[in-house]
Formats: structure tokens, C-alpha cells, sequence
């Protein structure tokens, strides 16, 4: 059975992380730049929280005054599921299903060593099929005035 | 072999739609209360793009004058991937990960016939090593007695 720590061992350790006082406006374009769907919310060593994609699409609308100058701190998700890297892939996917959360910060001796999101999750359990994607591509695509893919 | 069809009789084939002229605050309000991530945006029984969280997210720093009232059209994904309903669990995780998205409409022949989430494949996975365990174990009770 597959365990956390081959997950990071294929995706890398890299743990993209805010603090408290951060804005939203900059989290979101931290998360634009490495193409994540959330991030750690970090108070030195400790984890205050987590900021995702759900976070803000959720909380936009049940904030008083909301704006993207707020601090992630009014928006962070907390308390914050995490993972050992001795779990398995079975017991993160449990995790994720009945939390119905898509990113689980790892931990290990007390310290953040990596996070790993339902993708990197979906991309272990099919790492060795090979696929020919191009048949697999199926989409359609409606035309724009400004002529946008 | 699961397929997305396998899927969509399990968790049904509600479809939750918007227009291209919804306002992004009606979408999101949509989304909150289905507990979804995702709206297939249909204008005149024609699928024309999806809106997600993702969208949301990324698009919303790079627009001048933002506004939630503005029509989701400002914002949402075009180039829709789509699954058939023969399609294998598989072959959605492989264009999922890809592609880089985690809802895919199904369409049969050019009709909308649900959609399918990462989360509804990964409970699914689940349920089948779940499956698989059990398997196992009555085999080697049925072995041991």
C-alpha cells in the first residue's frame, strides 16, 4: 500500500505558505504564479490555518465588507486536517472524502514537510497507465467576441 | 471497469447550470448552497463554457473594476473537456490531471447528461480498494477455516 511519502517523494516538497497578515489579493496571486489551488497559512513555525480556492469562493459572499485587501486570516479554514508521511494513500483519500477537503498539509516530528492535493493523489494512482491523452481529448469551445481561446 | 456512466447512476445526473449572464455573486450563491465547485454555463440548450472556484480564484485579480454583479461570462472556461458516459474512471483521472481540471461535464452525443468531479472519482476509488480488501479478507477466511 502506497504511502504519503512516495506521494512527495514523485511531487517534491515544496509548501507554498502566507501569513495571517497576508491579503487575500496576494495569496490568490501566489497561488495564480505556482498554479496551486491553496496555501498554508504560517504564524512562524505554526500553522494558523488554510487558504483554498473553496475558502474564497465560499466566504465572498458571507463576509461583511468583503475584499480582496481583507487579511487571509478573515477567510482561512481552521482547524487544519494534516497527514503523516507513514499514512497511506487510502487513509489521505478518506480524509479528503468525509473532510471534503482537497489539499492536506504533511507533518512530520512536528514540522510541515510537504502538501499534497487531490491531484497529486489522482496522479499517483494512475502514474503507471499510459495513456494517449490526444484520444482522450474531448471538449468543446464556444466562440468569443474578443476571440479568447 | 468503472465507467462514468457507473458513476453518474450512483450519485445521479443533477446538473447544476447557469448562463453565460448569471452574475458571478448568483453563481457563487448557487455553488455555496449545492456544495459544488463547478456550474456548467448553458446558454439556449447549448453548453458555451464552465465556471469553477478555479476560475474564480485566478481570474478575479487580473480584471479591472471587479464586480460580483458582473456576468460569469467575464470569466469562465471556454474550452470545456468533457467525459462520455462509456468512458473508464481512468481515463477521467488521466484528464483530470492533464488537463488540469476537476469537473467534467458527460455528454451524450451533444447532450448534457450530468457531470463528473474529482472528488466523486476519488470516493469511488475508495470504494473499490474498500471492495477489493473485503474480497480479499473473505478469501482468506474462507481459506483458513
Amino acid at each position: 500500500m502506497a504511502q504519503i511519502r512516495q506521494i512527495l517523494e514523485s511531487k517534491g516538497k515544496d509548501v507554498f505558505w502566507v501569513t495571517p497578515e497576508t491579503s487575500i489579493e496576494k495569496a490568490l496571486a501566489l497561488m495564480a504564479e505556482k498554479g496551486i489551488g491553496a496555501v498554508v497559512v504560517m504564524q512562524g513555525e505554526t500553522i494558523s490555518g488554510i487558504f483554498s480556492e473553496r475558502d474564497f469562493a465560499r466566504k465572498t459572499l458571507t463576509i461583511d465588507g468583503f475584499q480582496l485587501a481583507l487579511p487571509v486570516s478573515a477567510v482561512m479554514s481552521k482547524p487544519v486536517y494534516f497527514v503523516k508521511p507513514d499514512q497511506s494513500l487510502e487513509e489521505c483519500m478518506t480524509i479528503m472524502t468525509e473532510k471534503h477537503i482537497r489539499h492536506i498539509p504533511v507533518m512530520e516530528a512536528g514540522k510541515l514537510i510537504g502538501i499534497v492535493s487531490i491531484r497529486d493523489v489522482i496522479k499517483y494512482l494512475i502514474a503507471d497507465k499510459n495513456f494517449e491523452i490526444l484520444e482522450l481529448e474531448r471538449f468543446v469551445s464556444s466562440q468569443t467576441q474578443e476571440g479568447l481561446p | 471497469m468503472t465507467r462514468v456512466r457507473d458513476i453518474l447512476a450512483e450519485k445521479g445526473n443533477a446538473i447544476w447550470t447557469i448562463t453565460s449572464q448569471t452574475s458571478v455573486r448568483d453563481a457563487l450563491a448557487m455553488m455555496a448552497e449545492k456544495k459544488i465547485g463547478a456550474l456548467a454555463v448553458v446558454d439556449t440548450g447549448s453548453l458555451v463554457g464552465m465556471f469553477s472556484e478555479r476560475d474564480y480564484a485566478r481570474k478575479v485579480i487580473s480584471i479591472p473594476n471587479f464586480s460580483l454583479d458582473l456576468p460569469v461570462e467575464k470569466l469562465m472556461t471556454r474550452r470545456v473537456f468533457f467525459a462520455i458516459p462509456e468512458q473508464t474512471m481512468d481515463e477521467c483521472m488521466a484528464v483530470m490531471t492533464q488537463k488540469n481540471v476537476r469537473h467534467l461535464p458527460v455528454m451524450d452525443e451533444s447532450i448534457l447528461i450530468g457531470m463528473i468531479s474529482i472528488g466523486d472519482v476519488v470516493k469511488r476509488t475508495l470504494f473499490e480498494m474498500d471492495n477489493r480488501i473485503k474480497d480479499l479478507e473473505e478469501y482468506l477466511w474462507i481459506h483458513l477455516i
